[in-house]
């Protein structure tokens, strides 16, 4: 019997069971990551009190903060779980964990350390090393939309069900543009293997190079995909309370809050598989089968690009402010789609051709300075929210 | 460049382990917490919070019509992009013959043109339009 059992299989189990217990880590010293963040943007200096005492041990050292994920973990399951009147109970216990699902498989595709050599095999270092990796992204990535809707529907407030209804139309919407820039991606590599996508770009030039443009619309979508601002209107906290967990308690509330996490997480797995070569070492030539010293390095290579844009998210969210609804759906649908599409019709044309790679990032460049010339062009129709006068201001003087 | 590997089914056997470890990570969050939480009811603690006033009526009415459009819309997009995925697989792929490929993205760029037109029609019945 065991010797039915693959390398494969084994590798792939010991990746799933490894990677997962890191990512919820990763995932609760990111919410601790976020606040520090914010708090350096705003100038204070953040959450460094709680300690790993928790009041029981003899402790007088608080570790700069770190046992605050773990005390709101404790302090999440002690609370009380509650369920008002007039819900949907069945939708209001299924939301959090839809949520939670789609967000914990997600990541599974993803190549974290190329191959590794298995006596005479060798075996793929993911925990699904299947060759429609990046469809099986998105389509789990699609999934994450039934959490956010189910749980407003299922509040019976007002507020969540706007807030889902708000979600809805914008994973919607963002989902053609993503949609599309990857299928710009795989036109150019032709291959929907995720980690044949990164051994393209290793040892060689990374994607972000070729497609600039293509990456800044690709970040974009993931940010409105994860719900993060400037497009986090499913849960304006000024407008809408809570948005679509208003409703939500203990933890409940944490895995939606988790789910929002481990998004991020695949969003910028995602682009760094796509873009930003997976985990190709930069300055370093290493082969794409290596021993297990050569996954470990890999592995690193691939959680330090991840860092880095999980800390770009954060920082963009304490900078930019949040977009209002209508500038939401216009980014989208008329700026993003139609640009996309340019984009599509332009790989297309250099593939077609045989065009050398360059010509692409030619073509970026030639479609960005069209965009500056085509965009004012374009008819604003009527502005109802105009600028108004006033006397003595900076920016709309009299 | 390492061979490929063809993807067999039980490749597809570690993602049931993983499904368990999702189900098991999200149920056992919600046991644990109703288990460990404590539970008091009460009239006025079970309504809606809606900053303070008393909710009047069900949340669950009728909304606007646009998201019912845009939800068409995106229908109409989605379809058309998993059409282009196989596609946009084996296009590269395709015999090196230069003449042929100008052809084959010509007719698939005829494909996306009957979605564009459906595009351009909703944006001038003013679909895009929130202001």
């Amino acid at each position: 019997m065991l010797t039915d059992i693959s390398p494969q299989w084994i590798a792939s189990s010991v990746v799933a069971l490894l990677v997962l217990p890191v990512m919820l880590l990763t995932v609760a010293y990111l919410i601790l990551l976020e606040r520090k963040i914010a708090s350096w943007t705003q100038d204070r200096i953040g959450p460094n009190r709680v300690g790993f005492s928790f009041g029981i041990l003899p402790l007088n050292f608080h570790f700069w903060g770190l046992g605050q994920p773990l005390a709101d973990g404790l302090k999440f399951l002690m609370k009380e779980d509650y369920t008002p009147t007039g819900t949907d109970r069945m939708l209001f216990i299924l939301a959090p964990a839809l949520a939670a699902i789609p967000a914990v498989i997600g990541w599974a595709v993803m190549p974290w350390g190329g191959y590794l050599r298995w006596g005479e095999d060798m075996v793929q270092v993911a925990a699904l090393p299947i060759n429609i990796g990046v469809i099986y992204v998105l389509a789990i990535g699609s999934l994450a939309v039934y959490g956010v809707v189910l749980g407003g529907f299922a509040s019976n407030n007002k507020y969540s069900f706007l807030g889902g209804l708000r979600a809805t139309a914008q994973m919607v919407s963002y989902e053609i543009p993503l949609g599309l820039s990857v299928l710009i991606v795989l036109l150019m590599t032709g291959q929907t293997d995720a980690q044949v996508i990164v051994v393209g770009q290793a040892n060689a030039v990374w994607n972000i190079v070729y497609m600039p443009l293509l990456a800044v619309i690709f970040f974009t979508c993931s940010l409105a995909e994860c719900n993060r601002a400037p497009f986090d209107l499913a849960e304006a906290e000024q407008e809408l309370v809570g948005g679509y967990h208003t409703e939500y308690s203990s933890m409940k509330f944490a895995l939606f809050f988790l789910s929002e996490y481990l998004h991020m997480i695949t969003a910028c797995a995602f682009f760094t598989l796509l873009f930003l070569g997976g985990w190709d070492l930069p300055l370093v030539h290493e082969p794409a089968v290596g021993g297990l010293g050569w996954v470990v390095w890999k592995c690193l290579a691939y959680g330090a690009k991840v860092l880095v844009l999980l800390a770009l998210m954060m920082m963009i969210r304490w900078t930019l402010p949040r977009l209002r609804f209508d500038q939401l759906m216009r980014l989208a649908w008329r700026s993003l789609i139609p640009v996309t599409l340019a984009m599509l019709l332009m790989t297309g044309l250099v593939v077609a051709m045989n065009w050398p790679k360059w010509a692409l990032l030619a073509g970026n460049v030639a479609i960005f300075a069209a965009l500056l010339v085509i965009g004012p062009m374009i008819p604003q129709g009527s502005v109802e929210n105009r600028r108004v006068g006033l006397a003595g201001s900076r920016f709309s003087p009299q | 460049m390492p061979t490929l590997a063809q993807t067999e089914f039980s490749h597809f056997g570690p993602l049931v382990l993983l499904l368990v470890l999702a189900l098991g990570f999200a149920f056992g969050n919600l046991i644990l917490t109703h288990v460990l939480g404590p539970h008091r009811q009460g009239k006025i603690k079970g309504m809606t919070y809606e900053s303070g006033m008393n909710p009047i009526g069900t949340a669950r009415r009728r909304f606007n019509v646009r998201f019912y459009i845009v939800a068409m819309t995106f229908l109409l997009f989605d379809v058309e992009i998993v059409f282009l995925y196989p596609w946009a697989v084996v296009f590269p792929s395709l015999a090196e013959q230069s003449a042929l490929r100008p052809l084959f993205l010509a007719r698939v760029l005829f494909f996306l043109l009957t979605s564009v037109i459906a595009f351009l029609y909703a944006w001038r019945k003013g679909v895009f339009r929130y202001d």
